[in-house]
């Protein structure tokens, strides 16, 4: 080999090279989540995808759900952001009012897995203008579980309307093994972050009682965080606790016996019948002044306006969101698959859980579509929940904050 | 005579320090003064994160909303409450445990090594360990102080506005007081013992040769402590953020967890900065103090 074709192989190989590399660089997503999950199949969903899309890598990052939209927020400042990550429906329009997000139409339109995604969930997850950002990836709606031996024990049958529930709730707070305390309450009452969804059930549930003007301050919204704050203050048929507890705490005390009904959804019932087998139920949550209200829990995909590889970032998260794929990731997070196929083989989940889950989707609802709704969840809420057990806002005063935060 | 004269140091030689020295003050600067700075620009801008084209220059007006904030000044009564209890409450328990572990007794070692166990475990270990401690369902406290009929239900400590914030001074304090100890002990063996004989020879009781021997062969030991502190018990978010999250309502609220969440959770880093500097205004006075000694210690 001469020098001159010795010369000419070096810069071939490394013009190769270095197309490699950046080839390699550009087909790679980088993708945040949150799992609590010990059973995390995300490696094998990286795994299969990969296999299935050559030249295409995946990271993908499992980040903590305590500090999760901390981070990606202060990412998507500092130009850091993740090319596709899990997000809620509340994040989104604060999402949009920073640029943050790809708009998906374009793509949803050619995509042949549009038609196996559940009906209206795209309706759902759409920005207030109609834009699609979010691709589905998973549901729940929350209902009320129920200790199926305490009720029988009482001879009650499961709460259809909020007077019945006050007076299950306080059947069921009693001292059952006669050492003067009380060991069992009736309702396991979440008055940490996160707990809007159980608030919101007895509240908003009222004819005209929404988060419009003067809605809450009305005498019905009003009269409805009373009856949160009578069932604390003069029922007691919360935990003392209950003001500070969160997730782990009223779950962990539901199953633990301390309470005999809470609110949560289908990703605990695993959880439930590991520790209560048959004794525990789900039925939708109480009627209460006039409607039913309750939470429809969403979880959706999105591509970051500053992705390094777009069509990359869109085929992994469609693949997310296909068939069998969508099973794999819904089995782990043990909420419900957003596509039809998987839906209609979905045997993950006891059957008394997924209809208790149908029956409420009449009336499930997401909190307003709006930027203000990330403070109610995070901290308006919280806040004037707890001082409100703890008796320092009166049920006015804790309603007339919240209409504040959303009308002023 | 004539007198000598003293050579010029040369150049190299006056510029040689300043030339070592300078990675470490940049390094310094870059770290601790740029973002310092940073902040202090921050706080005088409306400066919301999701928000962020929107960097409006506001002069004091973040400053001006904090003094009329009564979350502000709930946040600062229970500043100087968690400050004013906690550091004595560690300097009392160090001193008792350093003055017990002087002693000769079997086991000493064992004992010295095992009292740093606290202060050696992540702040946030300690946290959740103390949330089940005052648990109201299953929690010890509650058990122990159920069974010895000293409490008749059990006491919701963290869910309670009256007791949340002294439960987590009491973790707090149980936490720092080795650092204290440690202190105090070193501190004590630097006492010569000739001091204490000769005192006893003079009659003079065990409180006398305490007050008059021990204390102020402590004394600098103390100062310097109780001054490191009281700076870092101040600034300590992460058991109560663990704990409460500053709850129920504004119950556990500090100035910097206040601070934190204004900026962290609301995104807020305008208001959230100014808080902070308000803060560092007020804990300048105990920062001057221990730099102050530190220097003359130096010198």
């Amino acid at each position: 080999m001469t020098n001159k074709t010795k010369t000419r192989a070096f810069a071939a190989a490394l013009l190769a090279g270095t197309a490699l590399a950046s080839a390699a660089s550009a087909q790679n997503v980088n993708f945040w989540y949150h799992f609590d999950n010990a059973d995390n199949p995300m490696s094998d969903l990286v795994e299969k995808f990969e296999a299935e899309n050559p030249g295409i890598t995946v990271t993908a990052e499992n980040v903590p759900w305590n500090s999760y939209y901390d981070q990606l927020y202060t990412s998507i400042v500092a130009g850091t952001a993740p090319d596709a990550a899990l997000v809620k429906l509340n994040a989104l329009p604060r999402l949009i009012e920073m640029e943050a997000l790809e708009p998906l139409d374009a793509r949803l339109e050619g995509w042949e897995g549009l038609e196996e995604i559940q009906d209206n969930l795209l309706n759902l997850t759409a920005a207030a203008d109609g834009t699609h950002y979010y691709l589905p990836v998973q549901y729940v709606v929350l209902y009320l579980y129920y200790r199926t031996d305490m009720f029988e024990e009482l001879g009650l049958t499961p709460p259809a309307t909020c007077d019945d529930f006050r007076e299950a709730a306080k059947a069921l707070t009693r001292d059952t093994d006669g050492d003067g305390r009380i060991d069992t309450y009736g309702f396991g009452f979440r008055g940490g972050k996160g707990g809007h969804d159980h608030w919101g059930s007895l509240v908003l549930s009222r004819e005209g009682v929404g988060f419009g003007a003067g809605e809450l301050t009305s005498d019905a919204g009003v009269a409805g965080t009373q009856f949160v704050l009578d069932l604390f203050q003069e029922d007691a048929v919360f935990p003392p606790s209950a003001p500070n507890d969160g997730f782990k705490e009223v779950i962990g005390a539901f199953q633990g016996g301390t309470t005999a009904m809470t609110i949560h959804h289908i990703g605990s019932s695993a959880g439930m019948v590991e520790a209560l087998g048959d004794n525990v139920s789900a039925v939708p949550v109480p009627e209460c002044g006039g409607g039913r209200w309750t939470s429809f829990g969403d979880e959706s995909t999105a591509i970051f306006a500053n992705a390094q590889d777009k069509e990359a970032a869109w085929k992994w998260i469609s693949f997310l969101s296909s068939p069998e794929n969508n099973a794999a990731f819904n089995v782990a997070t043990g909420q419900l698959p957003v596509t039809k196929t998987d839906s209609a083989n979905w045997t993950v989940h006891e059957q008394r859980f997924v209809d208790a889950t149908i029956d409420s989707l009449p009336f499930a609802h997401l909190l307003p579509n709006v930027s203000e709704t990330a403070d109610f969840a995070n901290t308006v809420w919280p806040v004037a929940m707890q001082r409100a057990l703890i008796g320092e806002l009166s049920a006015a005063e804790m309603n007339a904050e919240i209409d504040a935060l959303y009308n002023d | 005579m004539t007198a000598t004269t003293i050579p010029p140091v040369p150049l190299s030689r006056r510029v040689l320090p300043l030339v070592m020295l300078s990675p470490a003050v940049l390094v310094t600067l870059a770290i601790v003064f740029l973002p310092m700075a940073q902040a202090v620009w921050m706080s005088l801008h409306d400066y919301v994160l999701f928000r962020p084209k929107s960097f409006d220059f506001v002069g004091l007006k973040n400053f001006a909303t904090a003094l009329k904030d009564p979350v502000f000044w709930i946040s600062l009564r229970h500043t100087v409450l968690w400050i004013a209890i906690t550091v004595p409450a560690q300097m009392l328990l160090g001193l008792a445990t350093a003055l017990l572990l002087n002693q000769e007794f079997p086991w000493r070692g064992l004992a010295r090594a095992l009292v740093i166990i606290p202060w050696a475990l992540p702040s946030v270990v300690i946290a959740l360990m103390w949330v089940w401690i005052y648990d109201a369902n299953y929690g010890v406290l509650n058990e122990f102080l159920l069974r010895m009929d000293l409490i008749s239900t059990s006491i919701p400590w963290l869910a309670n506005p009256d007791t949340a914030l002294y439960a987590i001074i009491l973790t707090l304090t149980w936490q720092g007081f080795p650092f204290f100890a440690v202190m105090i002990l070193a501190g004590l063996q630097a006492i010569p013992r000739s001091y204490y004989e000769a005192a006893a020879i003079d009659g003079a009781s065990k409180w006398q040769q305490f007050r008059n021997i021990t204390l102020p062969g402590l004394a600098g030991v103390l100062m310097t402590a109780t001054l490191l502190r009281l700076i870092w018990v101040a600034n300590s978010i992460d058991v109560i953020f663990v704990m409460t999250g500053g709850g129920p309502g504004y119950s556990t609220y500090t100035l910097p967890l206040y601070a934190f969440i204004n900026a962290r959770t609301g995104l807020d880093y305008g208001y959230g900065s100014a808080l902070a500097v308000c803060f560092t205004l007020l804990l300048l006075g105990f920062v001057i103090l221990y730099l102050r000694r530190a220097g003359r210690n130096i010198g």
